[in-house]
């Protein structure tokens, strides 16, 4: 990655005459380092080409066109959307500072235990979170935004402790040993080193939220699944496989976003 | 076998008498995507029972070179023959079977057992389990490792040195008469490989194969060599025994590469044993007749402790340090320098004086015995 | 009536829909992993050369684009993809299992291709030169060091299953996830809250069932040498 930027900034150091060239080398060496990020919009593409065919197709009758009315499927969408960020937000307020602050001298014996629980929680079912949740405190938005975070926490936060455990040591010690101070050390090294795992996290707490929010329709919390929890009820097949390839490629596009990101983030700190 | 020797060979100094076992004839290497050959046009043989060091700067192409007679890497042209046989085209896996190869880090399998590995290749080649079992135990006592102990551990519980040993017993397993060897003291550290290569020696004078060895360190060269091959940039520059290979290289590139450490590097081909050493005297008497001997005191055993008496200087100034006579004189001014002393006891086994080497001799030339000159 | 009164009296449903939760997962994972570490081994043959056409181009093909096709699988939330399969393999297990293994493939594949190739270079380099073939040293050297990797592979996607299942409820499928939408459309009646709770905690009891199963074959699988 790093030979990305180097090669950049040579580039712009040249004669003005080999501009056109060297533009079209980034272009290319863009192209040749990050061409895998292509795929996934293409099969988003496709899939979404797919299902327009096939809706076009055929004869919806008046309870699916009430169902699929693009007022209705865009008020989901953004259901959808709004409780996968907020919940994703949340998941990083909380999420990030535990885990540095498991990071640092003091607690890391607390680490071995968290990393523990934290594996075998990819057991405990979100969908169980989210329902117990609603038990507790009624339907409704922001109990599934709580029931989304508490599903997430635990991944993201192992995911966060195993990133920084992979911070080189060695950079920490040539940062002491220059006199840093420990929480110096901590926002000028550790940190910045960390953030690629940071966006990482926030990719896992993403996926996991955008998964678990299709179903907070079950408590009430609207989103993409009332779709699919209409077509089962009604028991309409042409509203069930719009439903899930809407899902499908929400999920894919932002994951595809929080890629990309990545790349850039990694990019840069690289 | 015979019928090889006419062949054109860079040059065989000694051991003409012996039939060579390896030999390379035109051998080219040319990687995909490169123009310039790895290795190119490469005649060379290697005598039966003689150990030749492959040395060179990295990329000169002595890896390649191994790699070729045993084929991991197929040569681009040219023709290889093992024993008068020629194996540029038989089946790649049979042929390594037939050649024991040990590389730097060992290779050993992690998940065999010592003995385990060690039978990899009779196992391959049908041999029945007890034979298998016998072969092990014997290859790990000849490597000096007790087969009790160490046949049922695995690699990992096995030091670097440990390690290499196996690795030299997996491949001798199959009793191959070719061995190659791809740098195998490389990555262990300086004291065990001293102590390996002393062994390997040893071992070798057993089993007497016909060796190719790979490796960077010019000391390890000149020590364990029969004949040593210089390779530059894909060509053989230079291909003697190892006193020729330093005392008169072939062209600028050897004695750049042999480099200004040429004279030093000579003096551990240089045995005190073989020296014509200035006499000691351990008699106090001896003190008063200023013959210009020195003169050690001794304890009690006849080990020499201190100097008594030392022509032309302070003996109290001077530390006594002393050298084995089995060493070279590479050692000897070791110990000197080591202990800034001008000159050196040269002692036997007993640890009894047996003669004086002066730092002056060295520049005023070493003169050898008569006898073995 | 108290939560352990509900277990009591429900034994027999709690138990059974326990019991379908484990052998949904054990088909699901069984299935995906053979599929995943075969197409591993049958992709992970060695880097092509870029000069020269050859097999190992299909394969490095193939391996790449299959690692970002299911790993952009297993992003897809678990409802889109059972309301997709739905209209094709119908209400019940079928759907569910066909969809769990969809999701078993990335973890496992992945694994399997890492495991596979970094094994120690010098490894295979004197198996190489020890006369041994290209298949005898997959199946002898790389498969037996790759296989603590492969195996934990296995054992993160079986966890992950087994959340993943219970939403395969919403199809029909058979496990715990019957008791949460049970639970939640009954809810305000008596017991719902412990129907949900037992579903939920009863993954975690199949999550430890597995667990033990795994240390066992762990045990009893990786080769002596390499055990941790």
């Amino acid at each position: 990655m790093s030979t990305a930027t180097s090669e950049t900034v040579d580039l712009q150091a040249e004669e003005s005459v080999e501009e056109v060239e060297g533009q079209q080398g980034r272009i290319s060496s863009l192209w040749s380092q990050h061409y895998d990020l292509v795929i996934l919009p293409a099969i988003i593409i496709l899939l979404l080409l797919a299902l327009f065919l096939y809706v076009g197709t055929r004869q919806l009758d008046s309870i699916e066109q009430r169902v699929l009315a693009p007022d209705n499927v865009a008020g989901l969408l953004w259901q959808q959307i709004l409780l996968a960020a907020v919940s994703t937000v949340l998941v990083l307020v909380i999420a990030v500072p535990l885990g540095i602050v498991l990071s640092r001298r003091g607690a890391r014996r607390a680490q071995g235990p968290v990393l523990a629980v934290g594996g075998f929680a990819q057991a405990l079912p979100p969908f169980g979170v989210l329902l117990l949740m609603a038990f507790w405190l009624d339907f409704g938005f922001w109990t599934a935004i709580i029931g989304l975070t508490i599903a997430a926490l635990l991944p993201v936060l192992r995911n966060t402790v195993v990133g920084l455990q992979q911070v080189d040591q060695s950079l920490i010690e040539a940062a002491r040993g220059m006199g840093m101070t420990s929480r110096q050390t901590l926002f000028r090294v550790e940190i910045p080193l960390a953030v690629p795992v940071i966006v990482a996290g926030l990719r896992v707490a993403l996926v996991l939220n955008v998964g678990t929010a299709t179903l907070a329709s079950y408590i009430g919390a609207g989103g993409l699944g009332e779709l699919v929890q209409q077509a089962l009820r009604l028991n309409r097949i042409n509203v069930l496989l719009v439903a899930g390839g809407i899902i499908a490629a929400l999920a894919l596009l932002i994951d595809w976003l929080a890629g990309v990101a990545e790349r850039v983030v990694v990019t840069r700190a690289g | 076998m015979s019928e090889t020797t006419d062949q054109p060979v860079v040059e065989t100094p000694q051991g003409a008498g012996k039939p060579d076992m390896i030999v390379l004839e035109g051998v080219e290497k040319i990687y995909p995507g490169s123009e310039a050959p790895a290795v190119s046009q490469l005649d060379m043989a290697i005598p039966q029972g003689e150990i030749v060091m492959l040395i060179g700067p990295s990329g000169c192409g002595k890896t390649t070179t191994l790699k070729m007679i045993n084929r991991l890497i197929e040569p681009t042209s040219g023709r290889i023959l093992l024993d008068g046989k020629d194996v540029t085209h038989v089946n790649g896996d049979q042929l390594r079977r037939e050649i024991g190869y040990v590389i730097q880090q060992g290779g050993l399998f992690p998940h065999f057992s010592i003995a385990d590995n060690i039978g990899v290749v009779p196992k391959m080649v049908g041999w029945d389990k007890q034979r298998i079992r016998e072969r092990a135990d014997e290859l790990l006592h000849l490597v000096g490792l007790e087969p009790s102990v160490f046949r049922d551990r695995y690699p990992r519980q096995l030091s670097g040195g440990q390690q290499q040993r196996v690795g030299v017993a997996r491949a001798l397993a199959a009793d191959p008469p070719v061995m190659l060897m791809d740098e195998p003291f490389g990555a262990i550290d300086p004291i065990t490989r001293d102590r390996l290569q002393d062994e390997f020696l040893e071992i070798q004078r057993t089993v007497g194969k016909t060796i190719a060895f790979v490796t960077h360190d010019l000391q390890e060269a000149v020590k364990l060599g029969d004949k040593i091959a210089v390779f530059a940039t894909g060509r053989l520059e230079q291909y003697d025994d190892p006193n020729t290979i330093l005392t008169r290289p072939a062209n600028d590139f050897v004695s750049d590469f042999v480099g200004g450490g040429a004279a030093v590097r000579r003096l551990s081909l240089l045995e005190l044993s073989r020296l014509e050493l200035h006499p000691i005297e351990t008699d106090e008497k001896a003190v008063g007749n200023s013959n210009g001997s020195p003169v050690a005191e001794v304890d009690a055993s006849g080990k020499p402790v201190s100097w008594r008496h030392l022509p032309g200087a302070d003996a109290a100034g001077v530390a006594l340090v002393t050298v084995p006579l089995s060493g070279t004189v590479y050692d000897a001014v070791d110990v000197m320098l080591d202990g800034s002393a001008s000159l050196v006891a040269v002692v036997d086994e007993e640890g009894r004086p047996q003669g004086v080497l002066h730092w002056n001799d060295l520049v005023s030339g070493l003169r050898t015995r008569e006898r073995d000159a | 009536m108290n939560f352990l009164d509900y277990l009591a009296t429900n034994s027999q449903q709690i138990v059974f829909l326990t019991q379908a939760h484990f052998l949904v997962v054990l088909i699901a994972v069984g299935i995906g992993s053979a599929i995943s570490v075969a197409l591993g081994l049958a992709v992970s043959t060695g880097e092509p050369d870029p000069r020269r056409f050859s097999l190992d181009w299909f394969a490095t093909g193939i391996r790449e684009g299959g690692l970002v096709f299911t790993a952009a699988l297993l992003t897809v939330p678990s409802l889109a993809l059972f309301a997709l399969f739905l209209p094709i393999t119908g209400l019940g297990i079928t759907t569910a299992i066909i969809v769990l293994i969809i999701y078993t493939l990335y973890t496992v594949l992945r694994n399997t291709v890492a495991g596979l190739t970094t094994v120690d270079r010098a490894v295979l380099e004197s198996a190489r030169g020890l006369g041994y073939g290209r298949v005898r040293r997959l199946l002898t050297i790389q498969l037996p060091l790759a296989w603590p990797v492969i195996l934990n592979g296995i054992r993160v996607t079986t966890l992950i299953s087994i959340s993943i299942a219970v939403v395969g409820a919403v199809v029909q499928g058979p496990g715990l996830g019957i008791l949460l939408l049970n639970g939640i459309s009954r809810i305000g009646a008596a017991n719902s809250f412990y129907q949900v709770l037992a579903g939920t905690l009863l993954c975690l009891v199949v999550a430890a069932v597995f667990e033990i199963f795994f240390a066992i074959v762990q045990r009893l699988t990786i080769p002596r040498g390499i055990r941790v």
